[in-house]
């Protein structure tokens, strides 16, 4: 759908408009998206724990804001990595749960519909 | 005249005060006095585009999701980052006014307004010739305004496609509209059919206005989308919702008199839409469904 006519050569051309954040993409600091590159989910908690990806929570605030945030952020630094132990403790624990309850299905999986198998086990 | 105000050394008028895209409008400038020691004077035509932006911090960053948790868990003191409203100046033509003898005493010029000229409004853009006059001393910044209107004839516009918002299409819900453009405060009269794909429980259909502001900064951090829904009119609180039986609902859905039209401009944009939901009766899990269709809002009369 168009909302304005074409240009007309005799003027001057529209100013190019910017990007919406849809159009700009997931707006994250690098050491955080090294952290959601991560496949291995051991790999993740630990790099979660990072005190790189803690600081990094201050990027894109001005200059004096940034270094009050990461002051505050390296006191709550403990307990940033108390809540990713938490976190990890109770992820490890359910997956080990289920890990054990869903052993059957896998292995029905493997056995009958080995590619649907090999392509989960990518994800 | 109080004793720390000033009365402006120079006024910039522009006539017409109302103008459509490829008008030409004048704007004259008119001195008290004589300004004196001046280096150059200019007018620059243009607009002024408001906008929403993300002020500080990452948005999709951890912190701004553990913000959004604390808020839902009731802490809504808390906040990381946060859009703020903004403006900035967008420059079309610049026309260099001739001074003699170091001395600014007025001029004029003619500007041709843009086909593609967004249409001034409060949300999105407020047209302007800018003087500029700088001097040894203090200055001279003072600007006109004019208002930009589109008409039916400005724009060229297509039937835009339906969009399906939310609902899993259990009913096919579409909008059928006479015209994509339409006049602020002119009545819409559409029809929606209803398709159901199974048996349902009885329906409960209505229509609105949606407004949306994108925000799309050249440099800033765009903000989330805006939207606004208008008042909801109700079409049938118990529609039978048989498989294979197409229903169809005829609606007049005011828009507003003073509504904002379409307009893209360069930090941000308008867009319309006439959107549709259902609700379906009892505690069941048939889920919403919510459909939209783009329409263009002009204003001209």
């Amino acid at each position: 759908m168009t909302a304005v006519q074409p240009p007309n050569p005799n003027e001057p051309p529209p100013p190019e408009r910017g990007l919406t954040r849809e159009e700009r993409g997931r707006d994250i600091s690098a050491a955080q998206a090294e952290v959601e590159a991560e496949t291995s989910a051991r790999k993740k908690f630990l790099k979660s724990m990072s005190p790189r990806l803690v600081l990094s929570q201050a990027d894109g605030y001005p200059v004096v804001l940034k270094q009050f945030i990461q002051f505050c952020l390296i006191i709550i630094y403990p307990a940033w990595v108390f809540a990713v132990l938490v976190g990890g403790a109770f992820y490890f624990a359910f997956y080990g749960v289920f890990w054990v309850l869903f052993w059957p299905l896998r292995a029905w999986m493997k056995k009958n519909r080995p590619e649907e198998y090999a392509a989960s086990k990518k994800k | 005249m109080g004793l720390f105000t000033r009365s402006a050394a120079a006024e910039v008028g522009v006539a017409p005060s109302v103008a459509s895209p490829t008008q030409t409008v004048q704007a004259t400038v008119t001195t008290a006095k004589p300004i004196d020691k001046v280096t150059s004077a200019s007018l620059d035509w243009g607009y002024t585009n408001f906008y929403r932006y993300h002020w500080a911090g990452r948005a999709d960053s951890a912190a701004a999701a553990a913000n959004d948790s604390m808020w839902l868990m009731g802490e809504v003191g808390t906040n990381y980052g946060g859009d703020r409203d903004t403006e900035d100046w967008v420059s079309v033509t610049k026309v260099d006014l001739p001074i003699g003898t170091r001395e600014f005493t007025g001029g004029s010029s003619t500007f041709r307004v843009p086909s593609w000229a967004p249409a001034s409004s409060e949300p999105l853009a407020r047209w302007s010739c800018r003087l500029t006059v700088e001097r040894s001393g203090r200055d001279v910044d003072t600007r006109g305004d004019f208002t930009v209107v589109i008409g039916t004839g400005d724009v060229v516009a297509e039937e835009g496609p339906l969009e399906r918002v939310a609902g899993s299409g259990e009913t096919v819900i579409d909008i059928a509209l006479p015209s994509p453009v339409y006049r602020a405060g002119e009545t819409i009269s559409g029809h929606i059919t209803l398709t159901p794909q199974l048996d349902l429980p009885d329906g409960d259909l209505a229509v609105s206005w949606q407004r949306q502001r994108q925000s799309h900064p050249l440099v800033k951090s765009p903000s989330a989308v805006g939207e606004l829904d208008g008042r909801i009119v109700p079409l049938g609180k118990r529609i039978p919702l048989r498989a294979g039986t197409p229903v169809a609902l005829p609606f007049a859905l005011p828009l507003p008199p003073d509504a904002a039209p379409t307009a893209t401009a360069v930090h941000s944009s308008l867009s319309w839409f006439v959107q549709a939901r259902m609700f379906y009766a009892g505690f069941t899990s048939h889920s919403t469904e919510r459909v939209r269709r783009p329409i263009v809002v002009v204003n001209a009369p």
